[in-house]
């Protein structure tokens, strides 16, 4: 009984001794919360490398202010975000924070007031067009444009070759022909073209923001499903790279990679920022290529180039935002060799149009055949077709996702697509 | 308190703890009933009854994140008519139905075993059944999607036996993607219900085994008319938290299958926790799909307990 | 048991033993591949294990992770026992209609999924955190407190108790026990099986427990070792082998838990008492 008497009391005083001494440095960390401010951000590997490198960039011209950068995932972040911001509860929010281009207004628009205005801190018009509407909400810009999205695809030119093809024959072509030279790649090496996670549309949304069109309409508020015929290819497309059985499943991000790090797949359609991935692999080094997206066969407006993903940076509305809103202006907002370092460092290709002119966006890569990757993939940036991506982009795509496999059943298209409206003006009202 | 009581409990008889104790001392035993429980009701009032209470106001309203307004009952009518919160109920009660009473009585049937006195190797054993429950469920999503994708060793070794003339689509096709939940679940809590009963069966004292066999009871026999019923109030706990922990059910599908394919294996927790972080939020409609869970298993609970024949 | 009921037994644990254990096999095995080979699902161990090691200590503060999540999981563990042991004592040996009404409201609190509590919860200790900073947001007691009283393992401990023979506590009255001393010097020894196997679980619950900490930590220093888990998967370009190596340590102090504590699961250790 003694026994359990005090493990209780020494349990007991452990306790408030290790919470005592926590309130001690958060007590101080908010006494000179003045010189200190928080950045929130995901993945090591990017997005916190390159804020640990515009912190260094800053310090050398503002050497007073401690910038804390904080990993977590970017579920968790979305999680932290709108538990403390929906509570009202201001303690222990970052001064700035990352947050996915897809989901950015409808941070902005659900918690009105919380962000802090950036329209005096960056010039908008020296940022790809097309990362403007997400990040600005009623003509006023909240975001400082971050890493672009710009798609390409990633594609074996060894096993072009064996299907008697060159890179050129690959190059600006439509959703047609990538049929055709995918038919001709597994007829002469059995390879099929991609790997496909039928829970994830991301290339349905690659295919219609090539064309200019997204899930909702200008508004960023109206389902646009129904009749959208930049849509409506997507489905038809989608559907034919499946008969012409050029898909190998994948149900995650592992198997995602793992298809092409095998060698299963001749093509990845997607972000540039999948290159560190497909450099993994270095016993691939010399065999690939990366050649502008395919765009869409029957719509006019369709470019060879698109976005997937991309995020942006955000300023809080609480003490300290002016600190947070001038490292972010000063790094990622205006500052040319410091989107140099960025590069060279870790790859990254951001949207601040003058960088493009830098040294090290004209390099050439050996894994990919000696070809200027960044300086492609910074020209295709500049095509993206700008949609506004609106409130609900996953909350349709959960929609869409069951009409899709409605659609590959056998229903028919047009009525699948209005249900898929008819579902999505019931929910998000 | 304590003193007097253990200055006064020798002097009583056996007997005298009975209904016909003084007044004052069955006022003081109650006290001390309750003072046992005290401390739990408190803390459970203040960190669950609370945040309930703010969750049920939250359920009349609706809105995007901070923008919230009264709406009355709105949200709750528009539940019934809500397709996708419909198809998460009937997929939700289809892996309850299946998986509660298979995992159950498959943990029980392996406590039994594991507790025979005769048995080798029984912590080798015990600790490999349990590994799942420990098992990070990242690691195991991982895996779990290798050996049941189409080319996996699980369709692989079925065909090798010839059971199988082609693939079984066990994560695209919607029903065999409940299946597949249905059995990662089962994998995972098999071994943590175990544990239960393992503990439970310390309590039953061998000689009651020892003259079963005596009067000529097969195993089967010892198992249905002595394990069984002794068992049955840990039995009633396993099955009231395990139908609560599969309405709840989250992770193994959001790791697996993510819901899919289209939303044939999403569960209700999925879909809350969509409508509160995935999608735009609205913590108001969220709340009620919340409370929608809690009336659910409050029905099934009672009649866990009526089916027990426990009178609470 | 005879012949074949023995290897039917056997038989029966030992599938269920490679069932059970093959995920976790390939965890430890993916723990010495590179990235590549851990996403083409290869099941022979390779050379990696240190190199994994060296990166995973470089891109994260494993040790101070690893000293929060056990700070934090060993205070809930031993509060908890004695809490909710208490309480499920209370109610069943000290039985009352009232106390029975309690106990079922009490029990409502394990229906609601916790996803809905969050936000009132949050905002609870945000008021805390004013009045009280010591136990307010982001510190181990905001991250205890809700957790440390479920009514979970209160009713584990009373569907227990249930099976506990009251003989004994008669007897310790007569032994002239105070009712506090018959819950301490008898109760627990007695029911050792029980409150090992409470151990584990609650151990392991709060091990492994994730949004509630992940909402209520702010600062990195403070993070626990599944909050950590779940940034490096986080990436575009994960690194699986790396992620593997960081599992397989987190998972570890859980199954040794449980590997020492299953000894206390003797068969007749109750007759032993009596």
């Amino acid at each position: 009984m003694k026994k359990m008497l005090s493990l209780l009391l020494v349990s007991i005083l452990l306790l408030s001794a290790c919470s005592g001494s926590k309130s001690k440095d958060a007590s101080t960390s908010s006494g000179k919360d003045t010189k200190e401010i928080t950045v929130w951000a995901w993945d090591p590997n990017f997005n916190i490398k390159a804020l640990n490198l515009a912190k260094d960039a800053y310090k050398s011209e503002n050497p007073d202010l401690n910038v804390k950068v904080v990993e977590n995932a970017q579920a968790d972040i979305v999680q932290k975000l709108n538990t403390s911001l929906s509570s009202g509860t201001t303690k222990g929010l970052p001064n700035a924070v990352l947050i996915e281009d897809y989901r950015a207004q409808s941070f902005l628009q659900a918690y009105p007031d919380m962000f802090y205005e950036m329209t005096d801190k960056i010039k908008a018009d020296d940022f790809a067009a097309y990362k403007i509407p997400p990040t600005s909400l009623d003509g006023k810009n909240y975001g400082v444009p971050f890493d672009t999205g710009v798609t390409g695809l990633y594609i074996r030119t060894d096993y072009l070759e064996k299907a008697g093809l060159k890179v050129s024959d690959v190059q600006d072509m439509d959703w047609n022909k990538y049929i055709e030279v995918g038919k001709k790649i597994k007829k002469a090496t059995g390879k099929v073209m991609l790997t496909q996670d039928p829970k994830d549309l991301g290339l349905i949304r690659m295919m219609i923001q090539s064309s200019g069109s997204w899930y909702l309409k200008e508004d960023g508020k109206t389902p646009d499903l129904a009749g959208n015929e930049a849509l409506k290819e997507a489905f038809k497309t989608y559907k034919a790279i499946l008969d012409a059985d050029l898909v190998k499943p994948a149900s995650d991000w592992s198997q995602f990679v793992g298809g092409f790090n095998s060698g299963d797949v001749a093509t990845v359609p997607t972000g540039n920022w999948i290159t560190p991935s497909v450099k993994a692999e270095a016993s691939q080094s010399g065999k690939w290529a990366v050649v502008s997206m395919p765009r869409q066969s029957d719509n006019p407006k369709s470019v060879n180039a698109s976005n997937l993903g991309g995020s942006s940076w955000y300023v809080l509305n609480i003490p300290g935002k002016e600190k947070a809103a001038d490292f972010l202006a000063k790094t990622f907002g205006s500052n040319v060799d410091f989107y140099q370092t960025l590069n060279k460092e870790i790859g990254a290709i951001g949207t601040y149009k003058p960088a493009a002119e830098g040294g090290a966006y004209k390099a050439s890569d050996d894994f990919f055949g000696g070809q200027k990757v960044v300086s492609d993939f910074a020209s295709w940036t500049e095509k993206i077709p700008q949609v506004n991506y609106g409130l609900h982009t996953y909350a349709i795509e959960d929609i869409l996702a069951v009409e899709m496999q409605n659609y590959l059943k056998g229903k028919n298209l047009d009525k699948a697509l209005e249900d898929a409206q008819a579902q999505a003006e019931a929910q998000i009202k | 308190m304590q003193k007097t009581g253990e200055v006064l409990e020798p002097a009583r008889p056996v007997k005298a703890v009975s209904p016909k104790r003084p007044l004052n001392y069955r006022v003081r035993n109650k006290m001390i009933g309750w003072s046992f429980v005290l401390l739990s009701a408190i803390m459970i009032l203040i960190f669950y009854f609370y945040p309930m209470l703010q969750s049920l106001l939250l359920s009349f309203q609706s809105g995007t994140g901070a923008n919230l307004s009264w709406v009355g009952a709105a949200n709750y009518t528009r539940l019934f008519k809500d397709p996708v919160f419909l198809i998460t109920v009937k997929n939700t009660v289809f892996y309850l139905i299946i998986q509660v009473p298979l995992m159950i009585i498959l943990a029980l049937v392996l406590s039994v075993l594991l507790n025979s006195k005769t048995l080798k190797w029984k912590g080798l054993f015990r600790t490999a059944i349990f590994l799942p429950a420990v098992t990070s469920l990242v690691a195991y999503s991982v895996i779990f999607k290798y050996m049941f994708g189409q080319d996996g060793l699980i369709n692989v070794m079925l065909m090798k036996l010839s059971l199988l003339s082609e693939p079984i689509q066990w994560l695209t096709d919607p029903f065999w993607a409940k299946i597949t939940i249905i059995l990662a679940i089962t994998w995972r809590w098999t071994g943590y219900n175990m544990i239960f009963y393992l503990s439970a069966l310390q309590n039953i004292d061998s000689s009651i085994y020892e003259a079963a066999k005596m009067d000529g009871a097969s195993a089967f026999q010892q198992f249905t008319k002595i394990t069984v019923p002794l068992l049955k109030p840990i039995i009633l706990f396993t099955s009231i938290t395990s139908t609560i922990g599969t309405l709840q059910l989250f992770d193994e599908v959001m790791n697996i299958t993510a819901g899919g394919p289209g939303n044939a294996t999403m569960t209700i927790s999925q879909y809350i926790y969509n409508l509160s972080f995935k999608y735009t939020p609205d913590f108001g409609y969220a709340a009620t799909v919340s409370y929608a869970i809690v009336i659910m298993i409050v029905i099934f609970s009672i009649i866990q307990f009526r089916v027990a024949g426990d009178k609470e | 048991m005879t012949g074949i009921k023995k290897v039917s037994a056997y038989g029966l644990l030992a599938v269920a033993s490679i069932i059970s254990i093959f995920p976790f096999f390939w965890m430890v095995i993916s723990s010495t591949n590179k990235s590549s080979d851990v996403t083409q699902g290869k099941l022979l161990p390779g050379a990696e294990l240190m190199n994994n090691l060296t990166k995973l200590l470089d891109t994260i503060d494993l040790v101070p992770a690893l000293l929060n999540s056990a700070k934090i999981s060993i205070l809930t563990t031993i509060l908890a026992m004695l809490i909710a042991s208490l309480a499920g004592y209370g109610f069943e040996i000290y039985r009352s209609k009232s106390k029975d009404i309690l106990f079922n409201i009490l029990l409502l609190s394990m229906m609601i999924p916790f996803a809905a509590l969050m936000v009132p919860l949050f905002r609870m200790f945000g008021s805390i955190s004013q009045v009280l900073p010591a136990i307010g947001i982001d510190t181990t007691a905001a991250v205890i407190l809700p957790t440390v009283t479920t009514a979970f393992l209160i009713f584990f401990f009373r569907q227990n108790t249930k099976m506990f023979p009251r003989e004994i506590l008669e007897a310790g009255r007569i032994d002239g026990l105070s009712e506090l001393g018959i819950f301490f010097r008898i109760y627990i020894p007695t029911m050792k099986t029980t409150y090992a196997a409470a151990a584990i679980i609650t151990f392991m619950a709060s091990w492994n427990s994730y949004l509630w900490p992940l909402v209520v930590l702010q600062t990195p220093e403070k993070m626990t070792i599944p909050l950590l888990i779940s940034n490096l998967g986080s990436s575009y370009s994960p690194d699986f082998g790396v992620i593997m190596t960081a599992i397989v340590i987190a998972t570890l102090p859980s199954a040794l838990l449980f590997f020492l504590m299953q000894k206390h699961f003797v068969a007749g250790m109750m007759g032993s008492v009596k």
